[in-house]
């Protein structure tokens, strides 16, 4: 699949930026190939819009917000949050203002980050209660561009049968490769996944979950939001939760912007804020070694012969036919460059 | 000419590295725009494989050795030398044999190199009689890659007109440009070119010939091994014989890996290899420096580029090259796309 050619992917919510970072001033970011301007106006409100002046073409995003409006750095054109070009500095008796404007996608703030979806949302953005719980604490993890499709991050994520090796030198065991079972329970666009996973307890961990063990279990309850959100809720024997959101909001075919944060019932006293970014900081840097090496033209039709499965696969399998039934159902077909070929027989 | 699009080139034996480099480690390599990884297998033996698991695409030179068998990074599917998948640790009942493989490609080690091919060879690794021969020592030189394609080493390496230029700062006598004109016979690699030619003997070569005067003769005899290999076999006035073995492989379009060695008729007392060494660093480095900046899309048709008589070597391995393709029904593929050559069919008509 190659997501930038799979127009129903536009109509999803992505995590583009952390709004920190909007605040600070207009800011590029391109989703699904395409060039945005990200920005906040002086009233407050986040506006998500084509990064091309409708002049001369020039980057929006070089330019400045003044009051409610975005300045163009080349001639100072100005547009308002909905795209529309209000002001045209040579032409202050507002003649051509007529008609001039730049496209405007669907923008909102939640959970500290600047969601944009490019045409009208098929899903709502998920509602996690912890933003809001004050039981709860919000820690920012990451921020950063991956070479990988976003699709293969997704399944990572649901694959236990990966942990023994990619994770060996962090939580998980080699020596005992064999995955436990795990349950799917699909919904209208994602799926819910259980799993009950052993796992080594290292230095950092005793002290991050205040557990001495060598080993403890992670009672996980994974959600799966289509296409490229999921939420990893993790609750240790302690009844300590780690609920880690991670994004691979769609740059380009083979790249995506990793975004993650967590939510934590426990305080900074308890454990350090620091400490707990140290130790998934680890572990992602360990699944981005493999996931970068891996073609990000994934094969959605589980039978085109590209790729070998086995059973622990299967999220990731449910996942593609997702996907495919989600094309079909758009008048879609898998944009992909690779030339099926008939598995060798067995 | 774009060498990861012509076919036939994947049924050469290329060097890939010098054999004692491969040792303990994966070596992930590009040989013609394909990802490999190498290792040695259980028997010892060189075995290269596709850089990619069957599974989920992961990249296997990320991954480790275990008891010669290579283990994918991701979950650890393993498979052997030849390829095959000989362990799936997830699946305990898995039995090997079951059709889950890897591709793999032709391995072979000779004169102390690795060579690999894509697919079925159309001929033999090349000869090389003097690597066994005791009269000579060997030298190892350098192992690199080069921002340039095979081609324009190879032309380079039976020009003859480049030496005042190119190498004046080491052999070449700018003062006499016009150059010796060669010769040139077949031979089942490629061609072999003869040339009697006048160099200067700068005190570095002194020391390295055991020749103190200040000009001296190279007598050539140099081998092109087709598509992108070279023997230089050099004898001077007093009977020394200097071979240099140029062997590159393409990695892609642009770039080639070269291994360079020497075979000596002489002793490590007559010449440290220090100093043979230095001294041909000097020259390829003068080479690299040119051939670096060159174009790489080569044109295998006369047009495209100016030609001189003592460019005839290098315009004789353009023609047996688009000779090759032809008989392969292959058309030449440059950065525009293939050239249109008229067929046999409608020449006729």
């Amino acid at each position: 699949m190659l997501a930038t050619k799979q127009p129903v992917l536009r109509r999803f919510w992505y995590p583009a930026m952390p709004v920190a970072m909007v605040n600070a001033g207009p800011q590029p970011f391109t989703l699904l190939g395409e060039r945005l301007v990200l920005w906040r106006d002086g009233d407050g409100r986040y506006a998500a819009m084509e990064d091309r002046c409708c002049h001369r073409s020039a980057a929006l995003s070089k330019g400045w917000v003044a009051g409610k409006t975005i300045v163009c750095p080349y001639h100072g054109w100005s547009y308002d949050s909905a795209g529309t070009c209000v002001r045209i500095p040579q032409r202050p008796d507002s003649a051509g203002l007529k008609g001039s404007a730049v496209k405007s996608f669907f923008c909102e703030v939640r959970y500290g980050h600047v969601w944009v979806a490019l045409e009208e949302p098929l899903a709502p953005i998920p509602d996690w209660p912890e933003e809001t719980d004050s039981g709860y604490r919000r820690i920012d993890q990451f921020y950063e561009p991956w070479n990988c499709a976003g699709l293969r991050l997704m399944e990572n994520s649901f694959d236990s049968a990966h942990i023994n090796f990619v994770h060996r030198n962090t939580f998980g065991d080699i020596n005992n490769p064999e995955p436990p079972p795990r349950t799917l329970e699909p919904f209208d666009y994602g799926f819910v996944s259980r799993a009950d996973l052993p796992v080594l307890n290292n230095e950092l961990q005793k002290k991050n979950l205040r557990d001495s063990g060598d080993t403890t279990v992670r009672h996980s309850i994974s959600t799966w939001y289509m296409p490229f959100v999921r939420r990893l809720h993790i609750r240790y024997p302690s009844g300590l939760d780690h609920i880690i959101v991670t994004a691979a909001t769609p740059v380009a075919d083979g790249t995506c912007q990793v975004v993650q944060f967590c939510f934590r019932n426990d305080t900074e006293q308890q454990a350090k804020a620091a400490d707990i970014i140290a130790f998934d900081r680890k572990v992602t840097e360990e699944d981005r070694e493999v996931l970068e090496g891996t073609d990000f033209d994934v094969p959605l039709d589980m039978n085109s012969g590209i790729e070998r499965h086995m059973p622990s696969d299967q999220p990731g399998l449910l996942m593609r036919r997702m996907m495919l039934d989600l094309f079909a159902r758009h008048g879609e077909t898998e944009q992909t460059r690779h030339v099926p070929r008939q598995i060798a027989a067995e | 000419m774009l060498v990861t699009q012509q076919k036939i080139l994947r049924r050469f034996w290329y060097p890939i590295v010098p054999a004692d480099r491969l040792s303990n480690a994966l070596l992930p390599f590009t040989l013609l725009g394909t990802n490999i990884v190498l290792f040695r297998d259980a028997t010892g033996g060189a075995s290269a494989l596709i850089d990619r698991c069957c599974h989920r695409t992961a990249t296997l030179s990320k991954g480790w050795l275990e008891a010669g068998n290579i283990v994918c990074p991701y979950h650890g599917w393993t498979y052997a030398g030849d390829g095959h998948c000989v362990r799936i640790p997830q699946r305990p009942c898995y039995e090997p044999g079951k059709g889950i493989f890897v591709e793999s490609f032709r391995c072979s080690e000779r004169y102390g190199v690795v060579w690999v091919a894509l697919e079925e060879p159309l001929r033999d690794i090349p000869e090389l009689p003097e690597y066994d021969d005791p009269a000579y020592r060997r030298v190892f030189e350098f192992y690199e890659p080069w921002m340039a394609p095979g081609l324009r080493i190879m032309e380079n390496s039976f020009d003859n007109a480049h030496f005042a230029f190119v190498h004046k700062a080491s052999f070449g006598i700018v003062e006499e440009p016009e150059p010796v004109p060669p010769r040139l016979e077949p031979h089942p690699a490629g061609f072999v070119m003869y040339a009697d030619v006048p160099v200067k003997n700068p005190d570095i070569q002194k020391a390295n010939l055991g020749i103190a005067s200040d000009r001296t003769i190279r007598h050539y005899e140099k081998t092109w091994w087709m598509p992108f290999s070279r023997k230089m076999k050099v004898t001077y006035p007093n009977g020394l014989v200097h071979i240099i073995m140029t062997l590159t492989a393409p990695i892609d379009d642009r770039r080639s890996q070269v291994i360079q060695f020497l075979l000596r008729s002489d002793s490590e007392a007559d010449a440290p290899a220090a100093k043979l060494i230095e001294f041909d660093r000097q020259v390829t480095h003068e080479d690299m420096a040119i051939l670096e900046a060159c174009d790489f899309d080569v044109p295998l048709s006369l047009t495209g580029e100016r030609h001189m008589p003592t460019d005839q070597p290098g315009l004789e391995m353009r023609r047996m090259l688009a000779k090759l393709f032809a008989e392969h029904g292959e058309a030449e593929v440059r950065r525009d796309g293939p050239v249109v050559v008229p067929t046999l069919a409608s020449a006729a008509e």
